[in-house]
């Protein structure tokens, strides 16, 4: 068919990284040379990934659009697809459909200050943007990451992590949960929001970002209101199930939004909008 | 201009027309104490005293299971090869006016931006042909939203019955022109009366602009109206696969470990496991969520996303509900 | 009897003994019947009874309805048909006796499709449970709605289900096999005939189950021959041939003939017939869906 939308790209697994327990990263590159070169997309966007015989599952492109040539996905092994792309090895092929979804609008951001707020899984799709932004450090202000996992073991991209911390140009926040800290834990104990609060990064002129699950998105919203951000300017990203990626199969919508068209990025004047559909 | 005429005599011409030029001939017929749209051979099996099949014809636009891609998996790696819609020439004879505006509804999706040519290649090459209808039942209510038996948009040929069983031919479009004159040998010129055509009655209570402004107003989402009215729903999902603007699916591999197809098949949203998140969070945790979200998809995001139709008022999903759970029922409290 | 079942309902909504009363009530043309849940004790009136009260309620007892169950204890309006699947429920342990009040009607028969009343109830638009039933009078209930029935059942089961399922064992293997391959060959793998009974009960049914895929969930005869297979073993030894299933399905798949010869056959093997004794529970608990085991879970 000339143009089939199902159609995932072939790719090959070029590295794998194990960053926690369950969770890993992939980074591929296209088997088609032309499109190694031409492929293109945005902080934000995400893809769909295929385990041939199993089926596709939604991932963000955790890598940043900055780094040409190929792409990263980090997944936790959760079911049926996610179960058979852990069994795949380096040297092995597997299907991508994308870039999908709108996107963060980071060339908005220029001459701001940025405060990205992850929790768990939900870092990848904000390392795309931290290393877009990183790539392209002078045209933005302060930028404060703050991270926290449930324990020390599932921190995901531990190496970046220390570099970030290493960097003076960024300050990193890390922090896990009561419980989940280890004798050597050099950073905080708490969860993510209380931890923001704490940080109190100022609202003037800053942009956040946040990804997370669900109960720590709704506490951060709330953190960063009492911190003075408007809505306008909080941006996170909404993951509902999705099968087709591209507005056709009908699962994805948040009342009459469909996140797969017109998301995932969203700001949070956006998202209390919404039909209460979550 | 004298009218153009199919003569019930000629009926099996033109499925022998149609089906000798590589197309395929769709009409209802008897199946099982039911009758159904499938594919006709013989113009014998066609029936033509029925209010609408039970089955939605976007079946043969919209497979219920549609093979995308093929793959093997071998040492070497992953040999995907791509499925191509084989365009030929589809007669849907028999369709009601109602469901034949639904096309427009389903093609809005599917061209949303990304163009799905399974679906619109297989709607290019279709050719529906519409009976009016002489007979209703309390389940139809195409007048109230905004439909009739007279209704011809969406039909490429319109055929009114006539009292001897033949019909009269009313060609709507380029393809329904073109179809006829592919087939001309089936027709015939003359005069002839139609049998009168059924109004059925409009639900008074039910003003659609009403409903509309409601679901706009996106505090419905927490009215314990929806637990009240649609709790008895037991998500069996009948309604939408006989619905004709239902468009949703799954997309999942079947084979072994090592060949397989990549498909696409109906889903719905009435089944529990539609939006449950692999974390076990499910945003319609409920089944009167899920049944909120099939009322929003016909009154709101067709509306006012795609500017078309959600339902046609076919009444299908009333009489194929287990627990007769009547959408109209619903539309009068939304419109209160 | 509607009268004095809405009396009924009203004592029990007041007093607060129940919260809801689950029965049935009109459409808006009055030509169908279809669920209500009365939880108002000014709303008992829309509580009807007629030989169009086909549907077997008691799926709204289980616990793929928690909204309902949210609701606090309810009275179910019951024919001695559906008592049966609430005796099975019991037994299975999906509820207590005490947890549901049971408001059951003496029953003359049901049509077997609503849609085939033409105003009066003849034996030939009854489905053949109601020819051989022998709970007419609610064999379990806190009330019982109505004048005893006098009707006995036949000694030797009859009807068109009896019959038909003569008809196809006479067919021999070759002929058993291409007439169940047709008639599954319909399925449109939409599991309504799961949804609507109240004994498939389990959160997650094994078609839902992806790890492995057990049943492919494509309509196409090897998936669709897996599915109806698998439905008919789970309910082997519990299905009580209530109907509800073959009411359900959109293309008419006669699915009362899968559970009757599967009830002929529990029944000459154990002698053993579901849904009368909420305290014995079946010989051959072939399948119970708390079991741990992770094929059936
Ligand atoms: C825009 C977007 C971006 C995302 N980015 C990421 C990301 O970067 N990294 C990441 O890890 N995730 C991400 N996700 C989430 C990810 O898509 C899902 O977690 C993942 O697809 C689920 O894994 P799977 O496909 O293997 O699960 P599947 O096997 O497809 O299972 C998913 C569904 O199957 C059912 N199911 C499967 N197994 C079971 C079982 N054992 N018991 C009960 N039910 C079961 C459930 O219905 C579940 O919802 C993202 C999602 C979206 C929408
Ligand atoms: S919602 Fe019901 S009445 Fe409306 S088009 Fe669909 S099946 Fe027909
Ligand atoms: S969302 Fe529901 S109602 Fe809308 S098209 Fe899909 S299945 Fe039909
Ligand atoms: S047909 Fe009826 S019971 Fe089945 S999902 Fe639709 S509304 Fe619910
Ligand atoms: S007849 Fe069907 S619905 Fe009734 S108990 Fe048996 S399997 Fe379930
Ligand atoms: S109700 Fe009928 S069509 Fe639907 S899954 Fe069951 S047997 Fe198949
Ligand atoms: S994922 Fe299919 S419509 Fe959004």
């Amino acid at each position: 068919m000339s143009n089939n939308i199902y159609l995932p790209h072939l790719v090959t697994i070029e590295d794998i990284y194990e960053e926690a327990p369950d969770v890993r990263s992939f980074r591929l590159v296209f088997k088609d040379k032309a499109l190694r070169e031409t492929f293109d997309f945005k902080t934000g966007q995400f893809g769909l990934y295929s385990a041939f015989g199993l089926g596709e599952s939604t991932f963000c492109i955790a890598s940043a659009p900055t780094r040409k040539g190929y792409i990263q996905c980090t997944f936790r092994k959760s079911g049926r697809v996610t179960g058979g792309l852990s069994e795949l090895s380096i040297g092995d092929t597997m299907g991508f459909r994308g870039p999908y979804g709108n996107f963060f609008p980071v060339d908005e951001w220029k001459g701001k200050n940025l405060v990205f707020i992850a929790g768990g899984i939900g870092l990848p799709p904000v390392r795309s943007v931290i290393w877009n932004c990183l790539d392209r450090r002078e045209e933005f202000g302060d930028i404060t990451v703050v991270y926290g996992a449930r324990t020390v073991a599932d921190l995901v991209y531990k190496n970046e992590l220390q570099h970030w911390g290493d960097r003076n140009d960024v300050r990193l926040i890390q922090a896990v949960d009561p419980g989940g800290q280890t004798p050597e834990w050099q950073g905080k104990v708490g969860f993510v929001p209380t931890v923001l609060e704490e940080a109190a990064p100022i609202a003037e002129n800053t942009v956040a970002v946040t990804c997370g699950p669900p109960i720590m998105i709704k506490f951060v919203l709330k953190a960063l209101e009492k911190l003075g951000f408007s809505d306008e300017n909080v941006y996170t990203t909404l993951e509902n199930k999705m099968k087709c990626g591209v507005g056709k199969c009908g699962r994805c919508n948040v009342g009459d939004v469909y996140v797969c068209k017109e998301g995932p990025v969203y700001t949070a004047a956006e998202v209390k909008k919404m039909y209460n559909d979550f | 201009m004298a009218d153009r005429i199919l003569k019930k005599e000629n009926l099996g011409k033109l499925v022998a027309s149609v089906n000798g030029k590589g197309g395929r001939f769709i009409a209802p017929v008897l199946d099982a104490r039911q009758v159904v749209f499938k594919d006709v051979a013989r113009a014998e099996d066609i029936v033509s005293d029925y209010i609408l099949a039970r089955n939605s014809y976007k079946e043969y636009v919209f497979p219920q299971t549609e093979v995308v891609a093929d793959f093997t998996v071998e040492k070497h790696g992953v040999d995907l090869k791509s499925r191509e819609v084989e365009a030929r020439e589809t007669v849907v004879l028999g369709a009601r006016p109602c469901e034949a505006t639904s096309l427009s509804s389903l093609r809005a999706i599917f061209t949303w931006d990304y163009i799905d040519e399974f679906y619109t290649k297989r709607e290019d090459t279709l050719v529906v042909i519409t009976v009016a209808c002489t007979k209703a039942d309390e389940a139809c209510f195409c007048t109230t939203v905004g439909l009739s038996p007279e209704t011809k948009t969406g039909s490429d040929v319109y055929l009114l019955e006539t009292e001897s069983g033949d019909y009269i031919v009313e060609t709507m479009t380029e393809k329904g022109k073109a179809f006829v004159e592919r087939h001309k040998a089936a027709f015939t010129e003359g005069g002839a009366k139609a049998k009168a055509l059924v109004m059925p009655e409009k639900i008074g209570t039910i003003d659609l602009n009403k409903v509309g402004a409601r679901l706009k107003d996106k505090s419905h989402y927490d009215d314990q109206v929806w637990a009240r009215l649609t709790r008895k729903c037991i998500g069996c999902g009948a309604c939408t696969f006989v619905c004709p603007t239902c468009h949703c699916f799954d997309i999942t591999d079947e084979g072994t470990a090592f060949a397989g197809e990549r498909r696409k098949n109906w889903d719905a949203c009435q089944y529990d496991t539609f939006t449950l998140h692999a974390s076990g969070h499910n945003p319609r945790h409920y089944q009167y969520q899920r049944w909120r979200n099939r009322f929003m998809c016909k009154f709101n995001f067709y509306p006012e996303k795609f500017a078309s139709k959600g339902c046609v008022g076919c009444g299908r999903c009333i009489r194929v509900c287990p627990v007769r759970l009547d959408i109209t029922e619903v539309m009068e409290e939304f419109s209160r | 009897m509607e009268e004095r079942l809405r009396k009924k309902a009203k004592e029990l909504l007041e007093s607060g003994e129940v919260k809801v009363v689950i029965g049935y009530g009109w459409n808006r043309q009055k030509t169908r019947t279809s669920p209500v849940f009365i939880t108002d004790a000014a709303e008992v009136d829309r509580l009807v009874w007629n030989p169009l009260c086909v549907n077997n309620l008691s799926i709204y007892l289980t616990r793929k309805f928690k909204d309902i169950q949210a609701l606090g204890r309810p009275a179910i309006v019951a024919k001695g048909c559906d008592i049966r699947n609430i005796v099975v429920l019991i037994t299975e342990a999906q509820f207590k006796r005490e947890d549901v009040y049971i408001l059951g009607m003496a029953c003359e028969g049901t049509v077997y499709r609503q849609e085939l009343w033409k105003g009066e109830l003849k034996p030939e638009i009854m489905p053949t449970k109601c020819h051989n039933c022998d709970v007419r009078n609610p064999h379990l209930a806190d009330f019982v709605v109505g004048e005893k029935s006098s009707f006995t059942p036949p000694e030797a089961p009859a009807g068109m289900v009896f019959d038909k399922i003569k008809a196809i064992d006479a067919m021999g293997q070759a002929g058993k096999w291409a007439f169940w391959i047709n008639e599954f060959s319909r399925c449109i793998k939409c599991y309504a005939c799961r949804q609507v009974c109240s004994l498939c009960y389990c959160e997650r049914c094994i078609t839902e189950k992806n790890m492995p895929q057990w049943i492919e969930t494509s309509a196409h005869p090897r998936g669709n021959l897996s599915w109806n297979l698998t439905r008919a073993m789970h309910l082997v030894g519990r299905c009580t041939f209530c109907g509800e299933c073959e009411r359900a399905c959109p293309v008419n798949i006669p699915l009362n003939l899968v559970n009757q010869k599967m009830i002929q056959v529990v029944k000459d093997a154990f002698d053993f017939r579901s849904g009368y004794d909420e305290k014995t529970h079946p010989p051959m608990i072939v399948f119970s869906p708390d079991d741990k085991d992770d094929f059936i879970k």
